[in-house]
């Protein structure tokens, strides 16, 4: 009897064990639009990432008067990534912020659960667990969620798991879900969000692709102005860069500012661009 | 008398002492009875035998530990147990250099004998010269090299520890090389030296072999030294090459040269270059529209030029001399990326 299990472990392990081919470039860069991907950077690479959003292009905050948002800067995320090991990634940010959350300094784990293989497992799955910290000064107004009263006040935590599957050379899927907590909210607020959302990645050539991503929220509180997150864009590999050219009504760039952040509406035309440029170094 | 007794007792000390030392310089050599016996003799060794030159690289005898080490910083950069620091962090000696021989016959070193033999052995298919046998060649940063690297070549050409210090430093983009490590590199070279048995000798030059060592006559000299090319030539090809005459697309040797060379460094996963991709149509086709571009994207730009270290990328492609890959192979390739991409 020993013998049988000890066969059937060997075997069971031997299968575990038997390397397959890899599927990688699910997506080209670490982060489908604002939100992570499930790539990782590679050990011993540190990215240095710069997102940044014009004010709106339309609505009464548009137009010609701030040449559609251009003249106008919604929020900007400078930050450095860095992978540990292929499958265990840090990252420090610091983001102007938007509404009240401003001058947040933010960061990350994110590690790789499964990679998905050409005939062995089918999906990538990835974990993140990201904390954002606003350094600015607390609010006298007790009607704010920047009245801060004590340090951990200032804390906002999101924490989500994401699944992604390279279905062809041109075309991948992700969807993910994940817990958003902020420690102090307004009193018509609701301190943990329950979301989900999703990425759709199409390329046209090797260096072009669009992609599509949006973000829902399921309990927001009905008495605020949020709405969901929802984005376009197109990316452009140069080899050593990824750019992003993005249309987004959220005007955070970072996850633990746009999910409860974002009040634009694109049918009021409260909608801007955005642009993500990284670079790529090994240390 | 005592002092006459004294004297003569010294001076046969140090005589024998004196032709003590002569005896280890010397390669002496187990008896040899057949030609079998020679096989795995070391073809420097014999060569030494037979009363050629040591070079400056001579290493007596190989040192077990040092070839250790030394392996494992041309596999990985660094000791396994990571008490020394990356050579480079860009680059392995592998990512560029076979470490096996790689073609059939040793005195014909070509582009077309390369891919023939990789192709039957399943070789990468690289732009540097395979370290096998390296220890053997007595000339490196031949040709053309000096005009990538200009005056850096002079030191290395005659001497291989120079030329391992300009290929970490420059090639790889990486650090000088420790004198405990330039040593261990050595002893690494000298266990993959040629053996007699790698020069395909026939039956009739064996024999002649056996019988100039027990003679030391030195006629089998330049029979050995004719089986094996003692320096690597390198010859940079033009960045538009006309397609050569009566070219036949042999398309099985453009994949090889596609999986075997390209995918070798630009492979998924692989993360030693900026730029990587796959064996798929999206790739292809993307080379295919940059086939007739002159930039680092065109395929025959990049193979006969390479790119070049600059401020903020510093690891750099090197490109395919003629002697590496040929025009015919160039093509090859070509075809190949034109048959996939549609």
């Amino acid at each position: 009897m020993i013998n049988k299990i000890a066969v059937l472990v060997s075997v069971l392990v031997a299968g575990f064990s038997y390397s397959q081919e890899k599927i990688w470039d699910t997506f080209e860069g670490t982060r489908g639009l604002s939100n992570h991907s499930t790539e990782m950077l590679y050990k011993r690479n540190m990215e240095f990432r710069v997102s940044h959003k014009f004010g709106d292009i339309a609505g009464s905050n548009g137009g010609l008067q701030s040449f559609y948002g251009f003249d106008n800067l919604a929020d900007v995320r400078i930050a450095f990534e860095y992978g540990i090991t292929d499958n265990i990634n840090i990252g420090l940010g610091r983001s102007k912020g938007v509404n009240e959350r401003i001058g947040v300094v933010d960061m990350f784990g994110k590690m790789r659960l499964i990679q998905q293989e050409k005939n062995g497992k089918p999906l990538n799955i990835t974990y993140v667990s990201a904390l954002a910290f606003s350094y600015h000064k607390a609010s006298t107004d007790s009607t704010l969620s920047t009245n801060y009263q004590t340090p951990l006040d200032r804390l906002i935590f999101t924490n989500q798991i994401i699944v992604s599957r390279k279905f062809s050379d041109r075309l991948s899927l992700q969807v993910n879900a994940g817990y958003h907590h902020r420690n102090l909210v307004t009193y018509n607020d609701v301190n943990g969000m329950i979301f989900t959302g999703g990425v759709i990645r199409y390329r046209f050539t090797k260096t072009l692709g669009i992609i599509t991503e949006y973000n829902h929220v399921w309990n927001r509180s009905s008495l605020t102005e949020q709405t969901n997150p929802l984005a376009v864009g197109f990316e452009l590999l140069t080899g050593g860069h990824n750019f992003t050219l993005v249309v987004s009504n959220h005007k955070g760039v970072n996850e633990n500012v746009f999910l409860s952040n974002t009040t634009s509406d694109w049918l009021k035309g409260e909608w801007r661009i955005g642009f993500t440029i990284n670079r790529r170094f090994k240390l | 008398m005592k002092k006459k007794i004294l004297s003569f007792v010294l001076l046969i000390t140090i005589s024998i002492t004196l032709l003590s030392i002569d005896d280890v310089t010397k390669n002496r050599f187990l008896p040899l009875n057949t030609t079998n016996d020679l096989k795995e003799l070391s073809v420097l060794n014999v060569l030494l035998e037979l009363g050629a030159e040591k070079p400056n690289h001579y290493v007596m005898e190989s040192n077990m530990d040092s070839v250790r080490m030394g392996y494992q910083m041309v596999y990985y950069g660094q000791l396994k147990d990571k008490s020394n620091t990356k050579i480079s962090k860009f680059f392995v000696c592998t990512d560029c250099h076979n470490q096996v021989i790689e073609v059939a016959d040793l005195s014909k070193e070509t582009a077309e004998e390369r891919v023939t033999y990789g192709m039957k052995n399943g070789l990468p298919f690289l732009p540097a010269s395979t370290f096998y046998g390296l220890y053997n060649k007595s000339h490196w940063y031949n040709g053309d090299y000096a005009k990538k690297y200009g005056d850096l070549v002079k030191p290395t050409r005659d001497t291989l520890k120079n030329a391992i210090q300009l290929c970490a430093t420059q090639c790889s983009q990486g650090r000088a090389l420790k004198e405990w490590e330039m040593s261990a590199i050595i002893h690494y070279y000298k266990s993959i030296e040629f053996k007699v048995n790698d020069l395909n000798l026939n039956e009739s030059e064996l024999n002649q072999l056996l019988t100039d060592l027990g003679t030391h006559n030195t006629r089998s000299v330049d029979v050995l030294k004719r089986k094996y090319n003692s320096i690597n030539k390198a010859t940079f090809g033009k960045l538009n090459p006309k397609e050569p005459d009566n070219y036949s697309a042999d398309l099985k040797a453009g994949e090889y040269i596609f999986k075997n060379g390209c995918l070798h460094c630009h492979g998924m996963g692989k993360d030693i270059t900026n730029f990587e991709f796959d064996n798929d149509k999206l790739t292809l086709s993307f080379l295919e529209s940059k086939l007739k571009k002159h930039n680092t994207y065109s395929v025959p730009y990049i193979v006969r030029k390479g790119t070049y270290a600059m401020s903020g990328r510093k690891q750099y492609m090197p490109q395919y001399p003629l002697e590496k890959m040929s025009n015919t192979q160039l093509f090859d390739l070509i075809s190949y990326i034109k048959s996939k991409s549609k």
